[in-house]
């Protein structure tokens, strides 16, 4: 019964019963694994009551018992499975041997706000990942790059590989189209946590657009992924519901770890490790033909001579690997110390990484300082504090779209000969001035000059307190409060120098960008848990409140015109604020669950939330979330009883709905300020808000069966859902006429279709050697299914470069583009879809003999188009590897006439995407802890190590370093778009931990 | 144990009544914390708001600058924009490959850009004033019809851009923003835009006399008077007036302008720039920058050219190295810059008093009153120090006579002057495509987004 609750209350009431005394035994024993290692912080408990303690550190246990005749004691232990043994004669010395939980049923997941369900009883397909699983297999930067291939249903997607992240997850396909962004919401340890992708300012200075443009990270990568101990993934509304406004893109639920009583434990872990490039494209070579047919008469004779000249002297520079092919050393330093008393319990926890990156002067850092502390003040009170001090001090470098400034190396490259020396000067330092057709900059000045940095400083600080407030033989009553905090303050430096050749033709050479950003998220939450036992009917009642409040402000101020090497702006000729920008948002929500769970037969679940937002058309009502689910379990329902094939059969149904918020200031008709002539003037802006703007709102019904096979050796796990969107946030184009541009309406729904499938078991198990393998495929349809407003194309650049088609009836995903025609969509020819035929990953983690543990992960994916420009880049500076290659041999080079006929339309640059990525593999051997204990004199504990590697090796036709890049960042549509990004890095590592 | 339990009854009852207490569910409305809002101003604004408004409206009115100059002007082969990053300011804006203008085409996007969408964004600021000017009590009668009309003439002068960018028919009554009226033709566009400006000038002569009672920029240095505006006024009234062909209209509306034939060519009304928070003029470029962005001279401007034409030594300046840019449809390479500006913070003429002088020899030339025609053409040519005219007077030399003076004395002025031109005369096939293998653009379609309101509506 007791397992139902969260693990920290069943264990403090299990430690504090006792007060009931009665006519009572005492029964001790011991707790062993299969292999006859005594197993601590094993939960003892008498079935049907709240009688109980937990193993100490040999595995033993001493348990009073009130008199009875139905003593059963249930033993349980995370990640082995639950083990009843009656009480009958025998009252010492008992002996029980838990198994491994191969399945992960009895395995508990976080669903509702105040309570937890075990896997095995679910309703939904909700994706755990452990510590073991997320960076057990290889050292990866940031959290949610540590999920590639993990999650089913998930398509997730890089700027581009610059140190220090950049990445969106999508979660069964998309849920908004002009919302912020279409990542699910992240909550660490009970606080939402920011993962803004915030301004940095390159778009600004490279003149390359917008702050989606900027290439910078999200803020989830300033995590530590190594102070995870789980992270559970609600894919949509119908598990998420409970989670009301801001969840219709699912949850993210990070739980950090935490200290288990026994002897204070102190591991030493040190990662050390290089990157190079994942994939290099190769560029073209240069003939004095090719130059003849590529440049203009009246240059020729001068490229020929300089063709000539590198020839000659040997400085032909491959510019890739003069760029992207340079060793990026890498470095990981964690101590941990943890342990605890039946009081106090405590994780401790200090990382260093300093990762470089594969182009010069690029590279990632982070310190995180982590507290984990959990303490009980009374037998009915624990309270339990998480903090944590996290600094990252990113350099990103200079990649992607640029204009002009020639501040991208893959943009400016693209233009570029291979003959051309673009190496400084050796005597006068110099960097020679570039003069062809693409930006008017050397490529390896702004690489060695300019800077283009973040620095965050961020705390986060969660604290709980759960009081039992009522407590009998059948039901409990709880209060469970927590709230936290998330403060980011970020830092951001560009900086071009005045001596860079663009910046030397400007009018106030030398341009600074400085920007603060901060943004401070609180909330708070309150609930009362009800736990009764009606029969044989265990019923959970929960009731709550939910508050919480983003604030956010930005500075952003710019020097242009800058004395030689200075950087602060009150060095520049013009120094001007480029942006202030508060904003506001607090919102309050209510919510009610019921669970009721008849013998883990039938569990079912139905709730409510209501969500108010002060971003919302009307900043006082509330919005209604409802959930229901119901999940059978037929073998324990007396089907199959006896059937040694089938073991678990569970199929299961579960709806819910959930919004997306309404942007900061949708309902402001602002006036906005400009200056001319020495005047503040202010005027209406051009935006119109909608006071009747309601949030997008999403609801999703889920269906599926969990089966295991052989003692839940072999388990499959199905699932098929349909994702409806309603009130999605959609711009109205007002007539250009009225002096407005637009405003915000709710005039489009979406649906997604999408199966998940996963195939998962213990291949082999035999002594010494244990191969478990976890196959998963996973699809997503979606498609417009209203749209208010006249049919559009948006995204990317335009309808010559490919464009997405947003029209009732199609997929909101479908590329489309030149040349124009009444026979296609929105008057453009189709040319592709940005969404993949299907994704399939396949996880294998193999203990061998002689202590050895291999693991891999690999992920394949068919299908999804993405629109390169690169490859227009490229094509346009005939740098293409192959350009001058004549492949129909019509005369005309391959660079000038890419497929299809007629050779000039956007499907030049629409590129299929399938791939297939080796993306994790590890091995690691464990020193056999009698030779350690030996050697170290009892000092040290364990000794582990091992060589890793992540993004090994990538197959594909795909004419780009990666086929998952983004360079618009966390958008919903035009999430693959692929301009000169920063190339992937392969990672090496060899490892070395030890435990004392 | 009963008494540990009623215990915590209490303290949990106190806990949560605590919390209704500082109830967590209260939320306070947000308002906007970085502006103002619009309806801040509709009733009772202050002095200092209408001012702000004023100021805006200037701010608004400069808008159109880059696009009328480089787009216009590219579409008038008076120059090129070269812009490497970017192959589209070339491929695009000369019509290369038999490219036509569509509904969103390039440099325009859907709404038309600065010289469609934001110039009626600029129109409604002026009704914006116009309407907090009117509905205060601020001002004073006078200081209202004042402020109204100032703001008719600047919506009056915006008018004429989306006009002569497609035209073609135009959206001229939109006071209510979710009800635009029907698209009129060109010519009653034109008629209306007339009107607005007699409006205005009725506003101001009910005005009173003496300083516009609200600061203006330095850009209306000599004309921030009420009688100063008045003959900014007249000036949009006769190119109005030109374009409309109606030749005495447009003589008498320049001699009530301030036209003025012994004086300074360059004087007029300017649209100012300076350095942050104010805008940088977005025509400079820095002489013999080594960068691949550039405004360009056209070839076949520097090829008409009249020697010792004092116009082509002052506004074309000769590079050292010409700045070349290739796109699929080939190279372009253009050897003369801008020369016009003196720094980035320079101060671009809207309206000159030589274009003034040029409209009364072309209103004269097609009056066929020959003789005050070349006079004022004789003006512009003694000032460009090439002599006096000597050709035929017939009507069709005058007019050739005066197209040609356009064009170097207007050169790239903000407004497209050649492009508007040819098409009054139905002379498109003058404009030279032959450096650029381009197209002629006669006039561009509906903006896509104003199609997609009456779809919408009409939906």
């Amino acid at each position: 019964m007791r397992k139902r609750l969260p693990n920290l209350v069943a264990l403090f009431c299990a430690l504090l019963w006792g007060f009931a005394a009665i006519a009572q035994t005492t029964v001790t024993g011991k707790v062993i694994s299969p292999k006859g290692d005594p197993l601590s912080n094993v939960n003892v408990q008498l079935k049907g009551s709240n009688v109980g303690t937990t193993t100490v550190e040999d595995g033993s246990f001493s348990l009073n018992l009130p008199a009875g005749n139905n003593r059963t004691l249930i033993f349980t232990l995370v990640g082995y499975l639950s083990q009843t043994a009656l009480v009958g004669a025998q009252t010492s010395d008992l002996s029980i041997e838990l198994k491994e939980d191969i399945s992960n049923l009895e395995q508990v997941v976080v669903t509702g706000l105040a309570t937890k369900i075990k896997r095995g009883n679910l309703a939904n397909a909700v994706t755990s990942i452990n510590a073991k699983e997320l960076t057990g297999t290889t050292q990866i930067q940031t959290a949610d790059g540590a999920l590639y291939g993990k999650i089913s249903g998930a398509n997730i997607r890089q700027n581009g590989g610059a140190p220090g992240g950049g990445l969106s997850i999508q979660l069964r396909g998309i849920s908004t189209i002009q919302g912020s962004n279409a990542n699910p919401l992240i909550i660490i340890d009970g606080v939402y946590a920011n993962n803004d992708f915030q301004r940095t300012g390159r778009a600004t200075l490279t003149q390359a657009g917008g702050a989606n443009q900027d290439d910078g990270s999200n803020r989830l990568s300033d995590i530590n992924p190594a102070e995870i101990e789980n992270i559970e993934v609600l894919k949509g509304p119908s598990a998420a519901a409970i989670y009301g406004t801001r969840a219709n893109n699912g949850v993210i639920i990070i739980t950090t770890k935490k200290g288990v009583t026994g002897k204070t434990k102190i591991s030493f872990n040190q990662d050390f490790g290089f990157g190079d490039p994942l994939r290099l494209l190769g560029t073209d070579d240069w003939t004095v033909e090719k130059i003849n047919f590529f440049f203009p008469a009246a240059r020729r004779q001068q490229e020929i001579d300089r063709l000539n000249a590198a020839k000659a002297n040997g400085t032909i520079t491959d510019f890739e690997k003069l760029f992207y092919d340079n060793k990026a050393t890498l470095s990981n330093t964690r101590l941990s110390i943890s342990g605890g008393n039946e009081k106090t319990k405590f994780f401790m926890n200090g990382t260093i990484t300093n990762e470089d990156g594969i182009v010069r002067r690029t590279g990632f850092e982070r310190y995180s300082v982590r507290a984990n502390l959990d303490h009980r003040i009374s037998k009915n009170l624990t309270i339990g504090i998480n903090s944590n001090y996290l600094r990252t001090n990113t350099d990103r470098g200079f990649t992607g779209n640029q204009n002009n400034t020639g501040a991208s190396i893959g943009y400016n490259t693209a233009y570029i000969p291979n003959y051309f020396n673009i190496k400084p000067d050796p005597a006068t330092g110099r960097y020679p001035d570039v003069d062809y057709g693409g930006p008017r900059e050397n490529p390896l000045a702004v690489t060695d000059k300019a800077t283009n940095n973040s620095q965050v400083n961020r705390f986060i600080m969660a604290a709980n307190l759960d009081w039992k407030i009522l407590e009998t033989q059948k039901s409990t009553l709880r209060a469970v409060l927590n709230g936290g905090v998330d403060y980011v303050q970020n830092t951001t430096l560009v900086h071009m120098p005045e001596d860079l050749q663009f910046q030397r033709g400007q009018a106030n050479p030398g341009d600074v960008l400085h920007g603060k950003t901060e943004a401070t998220n609180t909330n708070f939450q309150a609930a009362l848990v009800f736990n009764t036992n009606v029969k044989d009917i265990e019923l959970t009642t929960q009731a709550g409140l939910v508050r919480l409040d983003f604030e956010n402000n930005s500075l952003f101020a710019r020097g242009r015109g800058l004395a030689p090497g200075q950087t602060n702006i009150r060095q520049a000729t013009v120094q001007s604020i480029e942006e202030q920008f508060f904003s506001k948002v607090s919102e309050a929500g209510v919510f009610v669950q019921q669970e009721a769970n008849w013998q883990d037969k039938i569990i079912g679940t139905v709730g409510i939330r209501w969500d108010k937002s002060t971003n919302n058309g009307d900043y006082e009502k509330y919005y209604a979330f409802p959930k229901a689910s119901l999940a059978v379990n037929l073998v324990k329902l007396g089907l199959f009883e006896n059937s040694k094939v089938v073991t678990t059969l569970k199929p299961r149904i579960a709806y819910g709905e959930a919004a997306g918020p309404v942007l900061f200031g949708t309902t402001f008709t602002s006036l906005g300020s400009t200056n001319i002539g020495g005047l503040l003037g202010s005027g209406p802006s051009t935006f119109v808000g909608n006071t009747a703007i309601e949030p997008e709102s999403a609801n999703e019904l889920e269906f599926g069966l969990d089966a295991g096979f052989f003692k839940n050796r072999l388990q499959i796990e199905a699932t098929y859902y349909i994702k409806k969107t309603q009130n999605n946030l959609q711009s109205l184009v007002l007539s250009p006429a009225s002096g407005f541009s637009n405003t915000t309406s709710n005039e489009a729904e979406l649906e997604n279709k999408g199966i998940e499938l996963a195939l998962s078991g213990v291949i082999l198990q035999k002594k010494n050697l244990r191969w478990f393998s976890r196959l998963m495929w996973w699809k997503n349809d979606v498609i417009t299914t209203y749209l208010g407003v006249p049919a559009y194309n948006t995204g990317a650049f335009g309808t010559a470069l490919g464009t997405f088609a947003i029209r009732q009836g199609i997929s909101p995903l479908t590329i489309v583009g030149t040349p124009a025609t009444t026979t296609g969509i929105n008057g453009f020819t189709v040319w592709g879809l940005n969404q993949p035929d299907f994704t399939t990953s396949w996880y294998n983690t193999l203990n061998l003999p002689g202590n050895f543990e291999f693991s891999f992960l690999m992920e394949y994916r068919k299908g999804g188009d993405n629109i390169n420009l690169t490859s227009f880049l490229n094509d346009g500076g005939g740098t293409t590897n192959g350009w001058f290659n004549d492949d129909n041999k019509d005369g005309v080079p391959n660079g000038r006439q890419r497929p299809p006929a007629p050779y000039n339309n956007a499907a030049r640059w629409v590129q299929d995407a399938t791939f297939f990525k080796l993306r994790e593999a590890g091995l690691y051997y464990n020193l056999p802890i009698d030779l350690t204990r030996k050697w170290f004199k009892g000092v040290v504990e364990k000794i582990r190590l091992g060589a890793s590697g992540n993004n090994i090796f990538l197959v594909t036709d795909y004419e780009g370093y990666d086929p998952e890049t983004s360079t618009f960042g966390a958008t919903p549509l035009a999430n693959n778009v692929d301009i000169a990004p920063y190339p992937t890095t392969r990672r090496i590592f060899f490892h070395l931990g030890i435990d004392f | 144990m009963i008494k540990n339990t009623f215990l915590s009854v209490i303290i949990a009852g106190g806990l949560m009544s605590g919390m209704t207490a500082c109830n967590p569910l209260n939320t306070d409305p947000v308002l906007d914390p970085n502006n103002p809002s619009v309806g801040s101003v509709t009733n009772n604004a202050s002095r200092a708001q209408i001012q702000f408004l004023v100021t805006g409206l200037e701010a608004r009115h400069r808008g159109y600058v880059f696009t009328a100059t480089a787009g216009f002007g590219t579409f008038g082969r008076e120059l090129w924009y070269l812009n490497a990053s970017d192959p589209r300011w070339q491929t695009d804006w000369l019509g290369q490959n038999g490219r036509l203008p569509d509904a969103s085409y390039f440099g325009f996007g859907a709404s038309g850009g600065s010289v469609y969408a934001g110039a009626y964004q600029t129109i409604r600021q002026a009704l914006v004033l116009r309407d907090a000017a009117n509905n205060t009590n601020a001002l004073s009668a006078n200081e209202k019809k004042a402020v109204s009309g100032l703001a008719k003439t600047i919506a009056a002068y915006q008018f004429l851009l989306p006009a002569i960018w497609r035209f073609d028919s135009i959206r001229v009554d939109v006071e209510d923003p979710l009800k635009p009226g029907p698209y009129v033709p060109y010519q009653d566009a034109l008629a209306y835009i007339s009107n607005l400006l007699n409006d205005a000038m009725a506003d101001l002569n009910a005005a009173g006399t003496g300083i516009f009672p609200l600061t203006l920029t330095a850009g209306w240095a000599g004309f921030n008077t009420i009688d100063g505006i008045k003959l900014v006024n007249r000036a949009i009234a006769a190119r109005t007036f030109l374009y409309r062909g109606q030749w005495q209209d447009a003589l008498t509306a320049a001699n009530a302008s301030f036209m003025n034939l012994t004086g300074n060519l360059g004087a007029g009304p300017t649209h100012v720039f300076g350095a942050p928070p104010d805008a940088f003029n977005p025509l400079f470029f820095v002489r013999d920058a080594n960068v691949s962005t550039m405004i360009v001279v056209h070839p076949s401007v520097l090829r008409d050219t009249t020697p010792n034409d004092a116009r082509v030594r002052a506004k074309f300046y000769r590079r050292i190295s010409p700045v070349t840019v290739s796109s699929d449809a080939g190279s372009l390479s253009g050897q003369y810059q801008d020369n016009r500006w003196v720094a980035n913070t320079s101060a671009v003429p809207w309206f000159k008093n030589e274009e003034l002088i040029l409209i009364k020899a072309e209103a004269h030339a097609n009056l066929n009153q020959a003789t005050d025609a070349v006079n004022a053409i004789n003006i512009i040519r003694t000032a460009a120090g090439i002599g006096n005219y000597g050709g035929a007077t017939t009507q069709a030399a005058l007019i050739n006579e005066i197209l040609y003076q356009r064009r170097y004395s207007l050169w790239a002025e903000p407004w497209g002057h050649r492009w508007i031109d040819v098409r009054r005369y139905n002379r498109i096939n003058e404009i030279d495509v032959s450096f650029d293998g381009g197209t002629r653009f006669l006039r561009f379609p509906k903006p896509q987004s104003d199609v997609n309101w009456d779809i919408y509506i009409g939906g």
